[in-house]
């Protein structure tokens, strides 16, 4: 229905009402109490619902990386490590994983986690015996680096 | 090699009314050359008196998409038809992970007995290893 004219226009009725309540309604569905079925309280809570999505997408990396960090501590404790020397001389070995792969490492293929705690645990006496031994004993074999330049 | 996941698209629409202005030109004009320059899509056109006229795309995972034409222009339905003969069933959702897998665990997953001892290596005053 066309309404070419001003006077048309304001004799005009809104039909859609009902859809453009629904359009918001239906991203209320889910709250409790009277804000899942009352348009004025949906509108509030709606609106800060989406507001409170925007903004939690930043703490969502935070939230998951302690998350992976939690994991790899717990794994490693398993295996007598603590995670800061874990990470560390990981680190060191030029093992360059990140925590989300070695958390998944460590619930899919505890094998493969089992080594890499092996190669941070024999790292990091090789460390021990460079600085304290400081004699003429030769570099331990892990503490090589390769330089890919 | 590429198989196309469209099963059919039906074009529905009315001998008479005015809405389906657009699909008739459509099947008119650009019909014959949509359906040319697209060989392994298959146009089926059934004018029908009833409601609105509309473009009904199957695909072969059992999805049907209905989209309505009604009062567009044969350069749009032309457009949608590309559109419907490119995508695949799958439903227009966020995806969650770009990534799936059947088999996550090779080694088999941790569970809270992987890296204790076993009754066959534990050495206790009594237990001797087997």
């Amino acid at each position: 229905m066309v309404l070419l004219s001003a006077p048309r226009w304001l004799r005009s009725r809104l039909t859609d009402r009902f859809w453009r309540v629904q359009e918001v309604l239906k991203y209320a569905r889910h709250f409790r109490g009277r804000k899942n079925r009352c348009y004025k309280l949906a509108v509030r809570s709606v609106r800060r619902a989406f507001v409170k999505s925007t903004k939690a997408r930043r703490e969502k990396k935070r939230f998951l990386r302690a998350l992976w960090i939690t994991r790899i501590e717990a794994a490693s404790l398993e295996h007598g490590l603590k995670y800061p020397a874990f990470i560390s001389n990981l680190i060191k070995s030029q093992v360059e994983l990140n925590r989300k792969m070695i958390a998944d490492l460590a619930i899919y293929e505890p094998k493969t986690f089992k080594s890499l705690a092996a190669l941070a645990q024999r790292r990091r006496q090789e460390g021990f015996l460079a600085a304290l031994g400081d004699g003429k004993e030769p570099e331990g074999i892990f503490s090589r680096i390769v330089h890919h330049y | 090699r590429y198989v196309r996941q469209l099963q059919r698209l039906q074009l529905l629409f009315s001998p008479t009314a005015a809405d389906s202005r657009g699909a008739r030109q459509f099947v008119e004009e650009e019909a014959l050359d949509f359906a040319r320059q697209n060989p392994d899509v298959v146009l089926y056109v059934s004018p029908r008196a009833g409601p609105a006229p509309v473009l009904l795309a199957e695909y072969m995972n059992g999805t049907v998409r209905e989209e309505l034409i009604a009062s567009k222009t044969s350069e749009e339905i032309k457009q949608l038809a590309t559109k419907l003969a490119g995508q695949s069933g799958l439903d227009i959702i966020r995806i969650r992970k770009p990534f799936h897998t059947d088999n996550p665990s090779i080694q088999g997953q941790w569970h809270p007995l992987t890296n204790k001892p076993s009754a066959l290596t534990v050495q206790g005053p009594r237990l001797q290893p087997q």
